[in-house]
Protein backbone atom coordinates (compact mmCIF):
# COMPACT_ATOMS: atom_id res chain seq x y z
CA UNK A 1 0.00 0.00 0.00
CA UNK A 2 2.89 2.32 0.95
CA UNK A 3 4.53 1.42 -2.39
CA UNK A 4 1.36 2.51 -4.25
CA UNK A 5 1.25 5.78 -2.33
CA UNK A 6 4.94 6.46 -3.13
CA UNK A 7 4.36 5.88 -6.84
CA UNK A 8 1.38 8.24 -6.73
CA UNK A 9 3.42 10.93 -4.96
CA UNK A 10 6.26 10.70 -7.50
CA UNK A 11 3.81 10.76 -10.43
CA UNK A 12 1.93 13.70 -8.95
CA UNK A 13 5.00 15.81 -8.23
CA UNK A 14 6.45 15.05 -11.70
CA UNK A 15 3.26 16.09 -13.52
CA UNK A 16 2.79 19.19 -11.33
CA UNK A 17 6.42 20.20 -11.96
CA UNK A 18 5.79 19.90 -15.70
CA UNK A 19 2.63 22.03 -15.27
CA UNK A 20 4.63 24.78 -13.55
CA UNK A 21 7.24 24.72 -16.36
CA UNK A 22 4.54 24.98 -19.05
CA UNK A 23 2.70 27.81 -17.26
CA UNK A 24 6.01 29.66 -16.90
CA UNK A 25 7.25 29.25 -20.45
CA UNK A 26 4.22 28.88 -22.71
CA UNK A 27 1.63 31.23 -21.28
CA UNK A 28 2.87 34.79 -21.61
CA UNK A 29 0.69 37.87 -21.52
CA UNK A 30 2.27 40.93 -23.12
CA UNK A 31 2.33 44.07 -20.93
CA UNK A 32 3.77 47.56 -21.41
CA UNK A 33 7.09 46.58 -19.76
CA UNK A 34 7.47 43.08 -21.16
CA UNK A 35 5.67 39.84 -20.29
CA UNK A 36 3.72 38.43 -17.39
CA UNK A 37 4.14 34.69 -16.99
CA UNK A 38 1.68 32.53 -15.17
CA UNK A 39 3.96 30.46 -12.92
CA UNK A 40 2.27 31.93 -9.84
CA UNK A 41 -1.13 30.73 -11.08
CA UNK A 42 0.18 27.15 -11.20
CA UNK A 43 1.93 27.52 -7.82
CA UNK A 44 -1.17 28.93 -6.09
CA UNK A 45 -3.35 26.26 -7.68
CA UNK A 46 -0.99 23.52 -6.42
CA UNK A 47 -0.74 25.08 -2.95
CA UNK A 48 -4.55 25.34 -2.67
CA UNK A 49 -5.18 21.83 -3.99
CA UNK A 50 -2.28 19.53 -3.15
CA UNK A 51 -0.77 20.65 0.14
CA UNK A 52 2.55 22.12 1.33
CA UNK A 53 5.11 19.50 0.25
CA UNK A 54 3.79 19.05 -3.29
CA UNK A 55 3.64 22.85 -3.58
CA UNK A 56 7.20 23.31 -2.30
CA UNK A 57 8.78 20.70 -4.58
CA UNK A 58 6.72 21.34 -7.73
CA UNK A 59 6.95 25.14 -7.45
CA UNK A 60 10.67 25.23 -6.72
CA UNK A 61 11.68 22.56 -9.18
CA UNK A 62 9.29 23.74 -11.93
CA UNK A 63 10.46 27.35 -11.95
CA UNK A 64 14.13 26.29 -11.66
CA UNK A 65 13.73 23.94 -14.65
CA UNK A 66 11.97 26.72 -16.60
CA UNK A 67 14.97 28.99 -15.95
CA UNK A 68 17.39 26.28 -17.07
CA UNK A 69 15.42 25.60 -20.26
CA UNK A 70 15.03 29.27 -21.19
CA UNK A 71 18.76 30.02 -20.76
CA UNK A 72 18.66 31.88 -17.44
CA UNK A 73 20.43 29.14 -15.47
CA UNK A 74 21.92 31.64 -12.99
CA UNK A 75 18.39 32.41 -11.74
CA UNK A 76 17.49 28.73 -11.19
CA UNK A 77 18.68 28.42 -7.54
CA UNK A 78 16.99 31.73 -6.65
CA UNK A 79 13.73 30.70 -8.33
CA UNK A 80 13.88 27.32 -6.58
CA UNK A 81 14.11 28.95 -3.15
CA UNK A 82 11.69 31.86 -3.72
CA UNK A 83 8.91 29.97 -5.48
CA UNK A 84 9.39 26.85 -3.34
CA UNK A 85 8.93 28.90 -0.17
CA UNK A 86 6.02 30.77 -1.81
CA UNK A 87 4.17 27.49 -2.49
CA UNK A 88 4.97 26.08 0.95
CA UNK A 89 3.78 29.17 2.85
CA UNK A 90 0.55 29.57 0.86
CA UNK A 91 -0.29 25.89 1.34
CA UNK A 92 0.42 26.04 5.08
CA UNK A 93 -1.81 29.12 5.48
CA UNK A 94 -4.79 27.71 3.57
CA UNK A 95 -4.45 24.10 4.78
CA UNK A 96 -7.80 22.79 6.09
CA UNK A 97 -8.96 19.71 7.93
CA UNK A 98 -11.78 17.96 6.04
CA UNK A 99 -13.93 19.79 3.48
CA UNK A 100 -14.26 23.14 5.29
CA UNK A 101 -14.06 26.23 3.11
CA UNK A 102 -11.02 28.49 3.53
CA UNK A 103 -12.01 31.76 5.21
CA UNK A 104 -11.61 35.08 3.38
CA UNK A 105 -9.09 36.33 5.98
CA UNK A 106 -6.82 33.34 5.39
CA UNK A 107 -7.08 33.77 1.64
CA UNK A 108 -6.17 37.43 2.01
CA UNK A 109 -3.23 36.55 4.26
CA UNK A 110 -2.08 33.90 1.79
CA UNK A 111 -2.27 36.48 -1.02
CA UNK A 112 -0.19 38.99 0.91
CA UNK A 113 2.37 36.34 1.83
CA UNK A 114 2.54 35.25 -1.82
CA UNK A 115 3.23 38.80 -3.02
CA UNK A 116 5.70 39.53 -0.20
CA UNK A 117 7.63 36.28 -0.68
CA UNK A 118 8.06 36.73 -4.43
CA UNK A 119 8.90 40.43 -4.46
CA UNK A 120 11.12 40.50 -1.35
CA UNK A 121 12.66 37.09 -2.03
CA UNK A 122 13.73 38.03 -5.56
CA UNK A 123 14.86 41.45 -4.37
CA UNK A 124 17.05 40.12 -1.55
CA UNK A 125 18.58 37.12 -3.33
CA UNK A 126 19.10 38.91 -6.64
CA UNK A 127 20.72 41.92 -4.92
CA UNK A 128 22.95 39.55 -2.95
CA UNK A 129 24.06 37.15 -5.69
CA UNK A 130 23.32 38.45 -9.19
CA UNK A 131 22.75 42.17 -9.58
CA UNK A 132 22.69 45.23 -7.33
CA UNK A 133 20.18 46.71 -4.90
CA UNK A 134 19.05 49.35 -7.45
CA UNK A 135 18.61 46.82 -10.29
CA UNK A 136 16.86 44.34 -7.97
CA UNK A 137 14.59 47.13 -6.63
CA UNK A 138 13.50 48.01 -10.18
CA UNK A 139 12.02 44.52 -10.54
CA UNK A 140 9.81 44.76 -7.46
CA UNK A 141 6.72 46.35 -9.16
CA UNK A 142 6.73 43.71 -11.91
CA UNK A 143 7.02 40.91 -9.38
CA UNK A 144 4.20 42.37 -7.26
CA UNK A 145 1.93 42.60 -10.31
CA UNK A 146 2.79 39.09 -11.49
CA UNK A 147 2.36 37.39 -8.11
CA UNK A 148 -0.83 39.35 -7.32
CA UNK A 149 -2.45 38.47 -10.63
CA UNK A 150 -1.14 34.91 -10.29
CA UNK A 151 -2.67 34.50 -6.84
CA UNK A 152 -6.13 35.74 -7.89
CA UNK A 153 -6.16 33.58 -11.03
CA UNK A 154 -4.77 30.61 -9.09
CA UNK A 155 -7.62 30.90 -6.59
CA UNK A 156 -10.20 30.93 -9.40
CA UNK A 157 -8.56 28.06 -11.27
CA UNK A 158 -8.27 25.93 -8.08
CA UNK A 159 -11.98 26.18 -7.37
CA UNK A 160 -12.87 25.56 -11.05
CA UNK A 161 -10.65 22.46 -11.23
CA UNK A 162 -12.13 21.04 -8.00
CA UNK A 163 -15.60 21.36 -9.58
CA UNK A 164 -14.55 19.98 -12.98
CA UNK A 165 -12.43 17.10 -11.64
CA UNK A 166 -13.53 16.11 -8.09
CA UNK A 167 -11.01 13.19 -7.70
CA UNK A 168 -8.32 15.86 -7.36
CA UNK A 169 -9.31 16.25 -3.67
CA UNK A 170 -7.97 12.77 -2.87
CA UNK A 171 -4.49 13.56 -4.20
CA UNK A 172 -3.40 15.99 -1.45
CA UNK A 173 -0.55 15.00 0.93
CA UNK B 1 8.01 24.05 -27.31
CA UNK B 2 11.76 23.35 -27.24
CA UNK B 3 13.12 22.01 -23.98
CA UNK B 4 16.53 21.03 -25.33
CA UNK B 5 19.41 23.32 -24.34
CA UNK B 6 22.10 21.05 -25.81
CA UNK B 7 24.09 22.38 -28.79
CA UNK B 8 25.56 19.50 -30.81
CA UNK B 9 29.37 19.57 -31.17
CA UNK B 10 32.61 17.62 -30.82
CA UNK B 11 34.87 20.00 -28.88
CA UNK B 12 36.91 19.33 -25.76
CA UNK B 13 34.08 20.33 -23.41
CA UNK B 14 31.83 17.65 -24.90
CA UNK B 15 34.41 14.98 -23.96
CA UNK B 16 34.94 16.41 -20.48
CA UNK B 17 33.38 14.36 -17.67
CA UNK B 18 29.93 15.78 -16.72
CA UNK B 19 30.68 15.35 -13.00
CA UNK B 20 33.84 17.46 -13.36
CA UNK B 21 31.94 20.04 -15.47
CA UNK B 22 29.21 20.37 -12.86
CA UNK B 23 31.77 20.79 -10.09
CA UNK B 24 33.72 23.33 -12.16
CA UNK B 25 30.61 25.46 -12.72
CA UNK B 26 29.77 25.46 -9.00
CA UNK B 27 33.38 26.33 -8.06
CA UNK B 28 33.54 28.96 -10.80
CA UNK B 29 30.36 30.63 -9.48
CA UNK B 30 31.99 30.78 -6.02
CA UNK B 31 35.27 32.01 -7.55
CA UNK B 32 33.51 35.01 -9.13
CA UNK B 33 32.61 36.23 -5.63
CA UNK B 34 36.19 36.04 -4.31
CA UNK B 35 38.16 39.29 -3.98
CA UNK B 36 40.05 39.11 -7.29
CA UNK B 37 41.48 41.93 -9.39
CA UNK B 38 39.36 43.38 -12.19
CA UNK B 39 41.95 42.29 -14.78
CA UNK B 40 41.89 38.76 -13.34
CA UNK B 41 38.09 38.65 -13.38
CA UNK B 42 37.89 39.70 -17.04
CA UNK B 43 40.77 37.34 -17.99
CA UNK B 44 38.81 34.39 -16.61
CA UNK B 45 35.58 35.61 -18.27
CA UNK B 46 37.52 36.03 -21.56
CA UNK B 47 38.97 32.50 -21.27
CA UNK B 48 35.52 31.13 -20.56
CA UNK B 49 34.05 32.87 -23.63
CA UNK B 50 36.99 31.65 -25.74
CA UNK B 51 36.52 28.05 -24.60
CA UNK B 52 32.78 28.43 -25.28
CA UNK B 53 33.40 29.83 -28.76
CA UNK B 54 35.71 26.93 -29.64
CA UNK B 55 33.11 24.43 -28.48
CA UNK B 56 29.65 25.79 -29.26
CA UNK B 57 30.44 28.49 -31.84
CA UNK B 58 29.98 32.26 -31.94
CA UNK B 59 26.27 32.18 -32.74
CA UNK B 60 25.56 30.50 -29.40
CA UNK B 61 27.61 33.17 -27.60
CA UNK B 62 25.71 35.92 -29.42
CA UNK B 63 22.37 34.33 -28.48
CA UNK B 64 23.38 34.08 -24.81
CA UNK B 65 24.60 37.68 -24.66
CA UNK B 66 21.51 39.01 -26.42
CA UNK B 67 19.30 37.36 -23.80
CA UNK B 68 21.13 39.05 -20.89
CA UNK B 69 21.78 42.36 -22.66
CA UNK B 70 18.78 44.32 -21.23
CA UNK B 71 19.68 43.44 -17.63
CA UNK B 72 23.38 44.03 -18.28
CA UNK B 73 22.68 47.48 -19.75
CA UNK B 74 20.43 48.38 -16.84
CA UNK B 75 23.15 47.30 -14.40
CA UNK B 76 25.98 49.17 -16.12
CA UNK B 77 23.94 52.34 -16.72
CA UNK B 78 22.45 52.74 -13.22
CA UNK B 79 25.06 51.26 -10.91
CA UNK B 80 27.65 54.08 -11.23
CA UNK B 81 25.03 56.66 -10.11
CA UNK B 82 24.27 54.76 -6.87
CA UNK B 83 27.80 54.42 -5.55
CA UNK B 84 29.10 57.73 -4.19
CA UNK B 85 32.51 56.62 -2.83
CA UNK B 86 35.83 57.36 -4.54
CA UNK B 87 37.05 60.25 -6.65
CA UNK B 88 34.68 62.16 -8.89
CA UNK B 89 34.90 61.21 -12.58
CA UNK B 90 32.03 63.13 -14.12
CA UNK B 91 30.24 65.98 -12.38
CA UNK B 92 27.71 68.68 -13.29
CA UNK B 93 28.51 71.81 -11.30
CA UNK B 94 28.90 70.71 -7.65
CA UNK B 95 26.93 67.49 -8.20
CA UNK B 96 29.05 64.36 -8.74
CA UNK B 97 27.49 62.11 -11.36
CA UNK B 98 29.92 59.17 -11.56
CA UNK B 99 32.77 58.22 -9.23
CA UNK B 100 35.76 55.90 -9.80
CA UNK B 101 34.42 53.49 -7.20
CA UNK B 102 30.98 53.43 -8.87
CA UNK B 103 32.49 52.72 -12.27
CA UNK B 104 34.71 49.96 -10.88
CA UNK B 105 31.83 48.27 -9.06
CA UNK B 106 29.64 48.40 -12.17
CA UNK B 107 32.42 46.88 -14.29
CA UNK B 108 33.07 44.15 -11.69
CA UNK B 109 29.39 43.33 -11.39
CA UNK B 110 28.94 43.14 -15.16
CA UNK B 111 31.96 40.79 -15.45
CA UNK B 112 30.64 38.57 -12.66
CA UNK B 113 27.15 38.51 -14.18
CA UNK B 114 28.50 37.57 -17.63
CA UNK B 115 30.81 34.93 -16.12
CA UNK B 116 28.14 33.20 -14.03
CA UNK B 117 25.55 33.33 -16.82
CA UNK B 118 27.92 32.01 -19.45
CA UNK B 119 29.39 29.24 -17.22
CA UNK B 120 25.89 27.91 -16.47
CA UNK B 121 24.78 28.22 -20.11
CA UNK B 122 27.91 26.43 -21.34
CA UNK B 123 27.31 23.51 -18.97
CA UNK B 124 23.84 22.88 -20.38
CA UNK B 125 24.91 23.59 -23.99
CA UNK B 126 27.67 20.94 -23.89
CA UNK B 127 26.00 18.32 -21.69
CA UNK B 128 22.77 16.48 -22.50
CA UNK B 129 20.21 16.75 -19.72
CA UNK B 130 20.34 12.99 -19.09
CA UNK B 131 24.06 13.24 -18.30
CA UNK B 132 23.48 16.24 -16.01
CA UNK B 133 21.02 14.06 -14.11
CA UNK B 134 23.53 11.19 -13.98
CA UNK B 135 26.20 13.57 -12.70
CA UNK B 136 23.81 14.78 -9.99
CA UNK B 137 23.05 11.14 -9.13
CA UNK B 138 26.75 10.46 -8.68
CA UNK B 139 26.76 13.38 -6.19
CA UNK B 140 24.09 11.42 -4.27
CA UNK B 141 20.94 13.11 -5.58
CA UNK B 142 18.16 10.80 -4.28
CA UNK B 143 16.72 8.30 -6.79
CA UNK B 144 13.19 9.69 -6.38
CA UNK B 145 14.33 13.26 -7.08
CA UNK B 146 16.11 12.16 -10.27
CA UNK B 147 13.02 10.23 -11.34
CA UNK B 148 10.74 13.24 -10.73
CA UNK B 149 12.93 15.48 -12.92
CA UNK B 150 13.21 12.97 -15.78
CA UNK B 151 9.45 12.30 -15.68
CA UNK B 152 8.77 16.06 -15.64
CA UNK B 153 10.91 16.48 -18.76
CA UNK B 154 8.91 13.72 -20.44
CA UNK B 155 5.61 15.38 -19.59
CA UNK B 156 6.48 19.01 -20.47
CA UNK B 157 5.95 18.63 -24.27
CA UNK B 158 2.71 16.66 -23.71
CA UNK B 159 1.23 19.31 -21.39
CA UNK B 160 2.46 22.19 -23.59
CA UNK B 161 0.85 20.58 -26.65
CA UNK B 162 -2.45 19.99 -24.79
CA UNK B 163 -2.42 23.59 -23.59
CA UNK B 164 -1.90 24.96 -27.12
CA UNK B 165 -4.73 22.81 -28.52
CA UNK B 166 -7.12 23.82 -25.73
CA UNK B 167 -6.20 27.52 -26.12
CA UNK B 168 -6.86 27.30 -29.88
CA UNK B 169 -10.23 25.57 -29.35
CA UNK B 170 -11.30 28.20 -26.83
CA UNK B 171 -10.22 31.09 -29.08
CA UNK B 172 -12.21 29.60 -31.98
CA UNK B 173 -15.37 29.64 -29.84
CA UNK B 174 -14.98 33.33 -29.01
CA UNK B 175 -16.78 35.94 -31.09
CA UNK B 176 -14.13 38.67 -30.87
CA UNK B 177 -10.35 38.44 -31.08
CA UNK B 178 -7.94 39.15 -28.18
CA UNK B 179 -6.58 42.32 -29.86
CA UNK B 180 -9.13 44.86 -28.63
CA UNK B 181 -9.59 43.42 -25.14
CA UNK B 182 -8.35 44.96 -21.91
CA UNK B 183 -5.78 42.96 -19.93
CA UNK B 184 -8.28 42.15 -17.12
CA UNK B 185 -10.71 40.65 -19.61
CA UNK B 186 -7.89 38.70 -21.27
CA UNK B 187 -6.87 37.27 -17.89
CA UNK B 188 -10.49 36.34 -17.08
CA UNK B 189 -10.80 34.59 -20.43
CA UNK B 190 -7.74 32.52 -19.58
CA UNK B 191 -9.43 30.77 -16.62
CA UNK B 192 -11.45 28.21 -18.68
CA UNK B 193 -8.38 27.43 -20.82
CA UNK B 194 -6.13 26.97 -17.77
CA UNK B 195 -8.77 24.84 -16.04
CA UNK B 196 -9.15 22.53 -19.03
CA UNK B 197 -5.36 22.22 -19.43
CA UNK B 198 -4.95 21.40 -15.74
CA UNK B 199 -7.70 18.78 -15.79
CA UNK B 200 -6.02 17.09 -18.79
CA UNK B 201 -2.67 17.11 -16.95
CA UNK B 202 -4.16 15.85 -13.67
CA UNK B 203 -5.93 12.98 -15.41
CA UNK B 204 -2.54 11.62 -16.44
CA UNK B 205 -1.35 11.27 -12.80
CA UNK B 206 -3.13 7.96 -11.99
CA UNK B 207 -1.90 6.41 -15.27
CA UNK B 208 1.67 7.47 -14.58
CA UNK B 209 1.46 6.16 -11.00
CA UNK B 210 0.15 2.83 -12.30
CA UNK B 211 2.99 2.62 -14.85
CA UNK B 212 5.52 3.23 -12.08
CA UNK B 213 3.97 0.52 -9.90
CA UNK B 214 3.99 -1.95 -12.80
CA UNK B 215 7.68 -1.17 -13.36
CA UNK B 216 8.29 -2.21 -9.74
CA UNK B 217 8.83 1.27 -8.36
CA UNK B 218 9.20 1.22 -4.58
CA UNK B 219 9.67 -2.56 -4.29
CA UNK B 220 12.61 -3.99 -2.34
CA UNK B 221 14.30 -5.40 -5.45
CA UNK B 222 15.01 -2.63 -7.92
CA UNK B 223 13.86 -3.47 -11.42
CA UNK B 224 15.07 -0.31 -13.08
CA UNK B 225 18.04 1.96 -12.48
CA UNK B 226 19.74 4.92 -14.13
CA UNK B 227 22.56 4.36 -16.63
CA UNK B 228 26.06 5.20 -15.47
CA UNK B 229 28.71 7.56 -16.84
CA UNK B 230 31.33 4.84 -17.44
CA UNK B 231 31.90 6.03 -21.05
CA UNK B 232 33.89 8.95 -19.60
CA UNK B 233 37.29 7.46 -18.80
CA UNK B 234 39.03 10.09 -16.71
CA UNK B 235 36.61 11.53 -14.15
CA UNK B 236 39.31 11.88 -11.49
CA UNK B 237 41.76 13.65 -13.84
CA UNK B 238 39.05 16.01 -15.09
CA UNK B 239 37.88 16.87 -11.57
CA UNK B 240 41.46 17.42 -10.41
CA UNK B 241 42.18 19.57 -13.46
CA UNK B 242 39.10 21.74 -12.79
CA UNK B 243 40.05 22.29 -9.15
CA UNK B 244 43.74 23.03 -9.94
CA UNK B 245 42.72 25.51 -12.67
CA UNK B 246 40.51 27.51 -10.29
CA UNK B 247 43.15 27.51 -7.53
CA UNK B 248 45.73 28.80 -10.06
CA UNK B 249 43.33 31.57 -11.15
CA UNK B 250 42.78 32.49 -7.49
CA UNK B 251 46.54 32.62 -6.74
CA UNK B 252 47.22 34.64 -9.90
CA UNK B 253 44.44 37.17 -9.63
CA UNK B 254 43.69 37.63 -5.92
CA UNK B 255 43.82 41.14 -4.55
CA UNK B 256 47.07 41.46 -2.53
Amino acid sequence: MQQNRNALKVAMVAVLTAVVVVFTLVVRIPTAKGYLNLCDVAICFIAFTFGPWSAFIAAGLGTALADLISGYAQWAPISFVVHGVEGLLIALIVRQKGNEAVSFVRKLLAGLVCIATVSLGYFALSALFISTVSVAAAEIPGNIAQSGVGFVLGLGVASAVKKAYPPVRSLSW
Amino acid sequence: MTINTFVAGKGLLYRFDPRAKLLTVILLCIWFFLPVSLVGLYTVVGLLVLVGALNTGFSHIAKTFLSILPMLLFMVLFMPFNVRDGESLISIGSFTLITTEGLEQATRLAGRFIGITYACTLLFATTVMQEVMLALRSFHLPYKAGLVVTLAFTYIPFIAESFSQIAESHSLREAESDQGKRIVQRLKDLVPTLTSALVVALRSIPNLAMSLELRGFGSEQKRSSFKDLSSYRHPFTHTLLSCIMLVVFWVLFRVQ
